[in-house]
């Protein structure tokens, strides 16, 4: 199949999963999926301003702990920290400059303990305004082309689409609101993760792995499984135990 | 509204004093503010209000038990009721009935809390109908997480922080494995989420060390802060 194909078939799955009532971070995990696949990346991973301007992962194309962490030292520095500030995208940062690593001495490190060497950031830009940002690691030091950072940057924007697109119950027109929202299902979504393993005696990844096949098994939106998960109102003997054991400590 | 912050942070009383109140409603442009906390028993309980028009607000939703005040701590979501009078007679039908003598005419309720963790709520108040601009939205936002953190006594549970923390944010709650660790103690030791994330929380503080450093251990499991077995938390040491 060719790209373009493949950008066309994305963005056809996209429209679709846009007009039902979807669920915002299974879409936003998917859409960082798709976008690792088509730019040819690493990782990618979406992070959204909190009230006080911190940047915040909503969503990554790996749900692996030690993915989300790499993202979570993005807070004051790195890549997607000067993308927000500046407000403009930062492509083809060289990770192993040295220069770059004294810049960013908690981040650098990090990066490269995960393998990463290239980085590049796309605002998620809302009138005038960005309210987050699109991260994308690579293992290999070669650029990204244009077109690749043109396509980056549409699926980014989508990102922002999605966000402004959720159903909460509460009002829309105040776009904080409903980036709070986002932010806040995230934390219960980690809540949930932690009572699974615990309950099932197993890693936070197997768990949440085993938690997302069941929610689109039984088409729940993952937020709201995880939170009444985490209000103790669902009975999660209902979603089959994982059967990977606990490596030997 | 950053001179509101840097006054809850420097005031070391658990929410701010006499004054505070007062001076969050000036700050955010509304007529009067109020923060109620969710006891463990799962009711709320008025901590402070700003004047008479509000706390008789807040102690009406508190007698007949609904309003958006509860609304938003059951829910965890923002209330948003622009002009009280129009709102529809069921949702709130006892409300409803005494709306009309109400001086309040515009309620916003902001939940205060950390993912499925509730906290309390943070209520602006006008006696004029007509929604808050977006900009009034932020600024309550921005105060409800921090109530949060102060409520929760977060911030003093980094004391090795790398970089400080913006004004009021509660920076250790940047991590997921924060979160993932609260999920599994509230498992472990049997406790509702919110008095789990304290005991995290009083271990680090205990420790001397990040409650993030905690929880990674608590995560990967070199760390269980039960005593069921009688003896002490163990550190289990790596490999």
């Amino acid at each position: 199949m060719t790209r373009e194909t493949r950008v066309t078939e994305i963005f056809v799955e996209v429209a679709d999963s846009l007009i039902d009532d979807f669920d915002l971070i299974d879409f936003l995990q998917q859409l960082s999926v798709r976008c690792m696949e088509l730019i040819d990346v690493a990782a990618v991973g979406i992070l959204l301003a909190d009230p006080h301007d911190v940047l915040q992962t909503i969503a990554a194309s790996d749900e692996h702990t030690r993915l989300l962490e790499l993202f979570a030292t993005q807070h004051d520095q790195g890549p997607c920290v000067d993308c927000f500030k500046t407000g403009t995208a930062r492509t083809n940062i060289d990770l192993t400059d040295p220069r770059i690593a004294s810049r960013w001495p908690q981040f650098a490190p990090r990066a490269a303990a995960t393998g990463f060497v290239a980085a590049n950031a796309l605002p998620l830009r809302l009138r005038g305004r960005v309210i987050g940002v699109m991260g994308l690691f690579r293992t290999r030091p070669d650029p990204l082309s244009t077109e690749d950072i043109i396509l980056a940057q549409a699926l980014a924007d989508i990102a922002t689409i999605a966000l402004l697109q959720q159903r909460t119950a509460a009002h829309s027109e105040i776009e904080r609101v409903q980036l709070q929202h986002a932010l806040t299902s995230r934390i219960v979504l980690e809540q949930a993760k932690g009572i699974l393993a615990e309950r099932w005696q197993v890693t936070v990844d197997s768990a949440f792995a085993r938690f997302r096949s069941y929610a689109r098994a039984h088409h729940r939106q993952l937020a709201e499984l995880a939170r009444e998960i985490a209000e103790g109102t669902f009975d999660t003997t209902a979603i089959p135990h994982p059967n990977q054991p606990l490596p030997p400590s | 509204m950053a001179d509101v912050l840097r006054l809850l942070q420097a005031d070391r009383r658990p929410l701010g004093g006499q004054d505070v109140p007062t001076d969050v409603a000036e700050a955010l442009g509304v007529d009067g503010v109020a923060v109620s906390l969710v006891t463990e028993a799962g009711l709320t309980e008025l901590l402070w209000c700003s004047d008479e028009v509000t706390r008789r607000f807040e102690d009406l939703q508190l007698t007949l038990g609904e309003g958006p005040g509860a609304d938003a701590v059951r829910t965890g979501a923002l209330v948003w009721v622009p002009d009280l009078a129009r709102v529809r007679h069921a949702r709130w039908p006892a409300l409803a009935m005494e709306a009309p003598d109400l001086e309040a005419r515009a309620v916003f309720c902001f939940p205060m809390g950390i993912g499925a963790i509730r906290v309390g709520v943070l209520t602006a108040i006008r006696r004029t109908p007509g929604p808050l601009t977006p900009q009034q939205a932020d600024d309550a936002l921005i105060l409800a997480s921090a109530l949060t953190a102060r409520s929760l006594d977060l911030n003093s549970a980094e004391p090795r922080l790398d970089t400080p923390a913006p004004d009021g944010s509660p920076h250790s709650l940047l991590h997921a494995v924060v979160h993932q660790a609260t999920g599994m103690l509230s498992v472990q030791l049997a406790l509702p989420l919110p008095q789990a994330l304290l005991r995290l929380r009083a271990h680090a503080y205990s420790s001397g060390r990040s409650i993030t450093d905690i929880s990674k251990d608590v995560v990967d499991r070199r760390l269980r802060l039960d005593h069921g077995n009688g003896t002490p938390p163990t550190v289990i040491d790596k490999e």
